[in-house]
């Protein structure tokens, strides 16, 4: 059996504390463990070093959005899975392109948490249905071109089908539905800002046989050329 | 699952007698609009000045210059007196750019007015002695000038610049000394130049005003014509609503009054359910909330949601306005499977190519009988053990 994956979390309200850690006990493979709970990001920063695996992050903390911590925790060596309340594509957006591995709901938690925390620990994409509307409505000029399959994938995934419903409608395996919500998000985490986080899931995409090299070399020849800027427009797939 | 080919959108409004349900937006209403009021009274007064500027340039012109040229002999320096001549001359011209422009604020009105002033006060002065009433051209017009720029200010500027402008050439006339022919002299072109123009400011002044009353008259009238179609629209969308209950709610009233229906019946149950959701969809359909279809859809949940259906609505991406008749469609889909979800619905907008994608995931348990697709909506459906998903799709094309 492997070793389970370690798991802190960051969130003012105890009770929502005390609701994940019962969704993560509930699992039945009982494959994460929270190790670490502070109620606030300087909590985090007092407690031992190194953290746990992945940092479950409520961008709310004491009423102030704390997207903007999300760079630091990342170049801290965190792998980021946001909890929130807010559902705004722009909020999912922004966190995601701030180098968070995945975006969940409060209304998805119980149903996509401990499954995020389990992708980011690999370095894996994991697309809930928030983050499915948030591109499908993104219109931002630096967006990467999705194929018609991976747009069809993402909005019968945002629509509330399963994947194995979704892989129906589409006269497609199941595996294949996996590998289209994959390879948009991989192609997210190629445009816009830089983090080693995104480095790490395109890395694991290119090795899972997610996304060819060539589907993101834009990204590549923009890393090398702009180190921290915002993308100056959109890669060429 | 069926797919059925959209048919032909139809365009948002029917035949009278079969309007669209729900009330356009203010500001769409149908013909019978007028152009902007404002605009017809802004053309009015446009044109009184274009008369002005014409008259006033034509004196100076015609009239002073006319003078200027037939008592050339008697002027001790023809030279200077075409100078200020060409001076008023274009203050007449800077005058009128400034009103044809707009109305000049009392600075640039005022700074043609004195040098209109000063250029007809040079001009007396450097008359012939005893001759100046006789051969001065520059009196009416600096008077006209002043007309000009201070026609829309309050009247009490343009008396106090012909006040001056009279007491300017009193003073002249008085360094020349007063005689009583003189005095007489003057007094006698005061009241023709003067006069003349206070008229033609008064008179401009009353055409104005007439044309800002015919403009608020046609307002009114606009007014009152808007607010008799938006009557008639509302009158025709509660009229089709009553149609509407006519045809489902009221004979399912008749039969559970007459007995015919029962209570305890599962079926009626679901008839009673559906047509408590259309007639909130019937209410919504009279609110003019933003987003219509959203609001409505809210409403076709609210009955399920009663019941204890666990509802979420979500969007994705900036949506279309669709039609009334197509949110017909979309929402008696929407009716049809909430009212068979046992436990949780969930129902999307997203925005797609040239329409909408709506899409219901519920736990119903069983395949739903939608509605038929038409007015520009192609509805599809498929079940999943239990799940169904269903996605009622319109294209604006």
């Amino acid at each position: 059996m492997e070793q389970p994956v370690t798991a802190a979390i960051i969130e003012d309200h105890p009770v929502v504390t005390e609701g994940v850690a019962s969704w993560i006990r509930s699992d039945p493979g009982q494959r994460v463990r929270l190790v670490q709970t502070a109620r606030d990001l300087t909590g985090f920063r007092a407690m031992p070093q190194p953290s746990a695996d992945v940092v479950i992050l409520d961008l709310e903390l004491s009423g102030e959005l704390v997207i903007t911590q999300i760079p630091g925790l990342v170049a801290a060596g965190c792998r980021v899975v946001a909890f929130s309340g807010h559902s705004d594509p722009a909020i999912v957006m922004e966190t995601l392109d701030s180098g968070a591995h995945a975006y969940v709901s409060k209304e998805e938690g119980r149903e996509h948490l401990v499954e995020a925390v389990l992708a980011a620990a690999a370095d894996r994409p994991y697309v809930t249905r928030s983050q499915a509307r948030a591109m499908l409505a993104d219109q931002s000029p630096a967006r990467p071109a999705l194929s018609q399959q991976e747009q069809q994938a993402l909005l019968l995934w945002f629509q509330g089908m399963s994947k194995a419903s979704v892989g129906r409608r589409m006269s497609i395996s199941e595996n294949t539905v996996r590998q289209y919500i994959s390879r948009a998000r991989a192609k997210y985490a190629a445009t816009g800002r830089t983090a080693p986080s995104k480095d790490a899931l395109l890395a694991r995409a290119i090795e899972d046989g997610v996304v060819r090299p060539d589907e993101i070399i834009p990204y590549q020849s923009f890393a090398r050329t702009a180190a921290d800027q915002p993308s100056p427009g959109a890669p060429g797939r | 699952m069926t797919a059925v080919q959209p048919r032909t959108p139809q365009p948002r409004t029917g035949p009278p007698g079969t309007p669209p349900p729900g009330t356009p937006p203010p500001g769409t209403l149908p013909s019978g609009t007028l152009p902007p009021t404002a605009m017809m009274s802004g053309r009015y007064q446009r044109a009184f000045t274009v008369a002005v500027v014409v008259l006033v340039a034509g004196w100076h012109l015609a009239g002073a210059g006319g003078q200027l040229l037939r008592d050339r002999p008697a002027y001790g320096s023809f030279a200077f007196q075409g100078a200020m001549w060409l001076a008023m001359a274009l203050a007449i011209t800077a005058g009128s750019v400034l009103v044809l422009r707009g109305a000049p604020g009392w600075r640039l009105a005022w700074a043609v007015a004195l040098v209109a002033l000063v250029a007809s006060t040079a001009a007396a002065a450097a008359s012939p002695a005893g001759q100046m009433l006789a051969v001065n051209w520059a009196w009416g017009s600096a008077g006209w000038t002043g007309v000009l720029v201070l026609l829309r200010r309050r009247f009490g500027e343009l008396a106090w610049f012909l006040a001056a402008e009279a007491v300017a050439t009193l003073g002249v006339q008085a360094g020349d000394g007063l005689h009583r022919t003189d005095l007489a002299g003057f007094l006698a072109v005061l009241a023709w130049s003067t006069g003349a123009q206070v008229a033609v400011a008064a008179g401009v002044r009353a055409l104005d005003a007439a044309a800002g009353q015919a403009a608020a008259a046609a307002r009114s009238e606009h007014a009152a014509r808007e607010r008799a179609a938006t009557a008639e629209i509302i009158q025709a969308a509660r009229h089709a609503r009553w149609l509407a209950l006519q045809e489902s709610a009221v004979p399912l009233i008749a039969e559970l009054a007459a007995g015919t229906a029962d209570p305890g019946d599962a079926q009626v149950r679901i008839r009673c359910a559906v047509q408590a959701a259309r007639l909130r969809r019937l209410l919504a359909e009279g609110d003019q909330a933003p987003g219509s279809l959203v609001h409505e859809l809210h409403a076709s949940a609210d009955v399920a949601e009663r019941r204890g259906v666990a509802i979420e609505i979500e969007t994705a991406g900036l949506l279309p306005q669709v039609p009334g008749r197509a949110r017909r469609v979309i929402t008696d889909a929407a009716i049809a499977i909430l009212t068979a979800a046992r436990s949780h619905a969930r129902i999307t907008l997203a925005a797609v190519a040239d329409g909408i994608a709506v899409s219901f995931v519920a736990d119903t348990g069983m395949a739903v009988r939608l509605p038929e697709a038409g007015d520009g909506v192609a509805i599809e459906q498929q079940q999943d053990d239990g799940t169904i998903w269903a996605e009622a799709r319109w294209n604006s094309r």
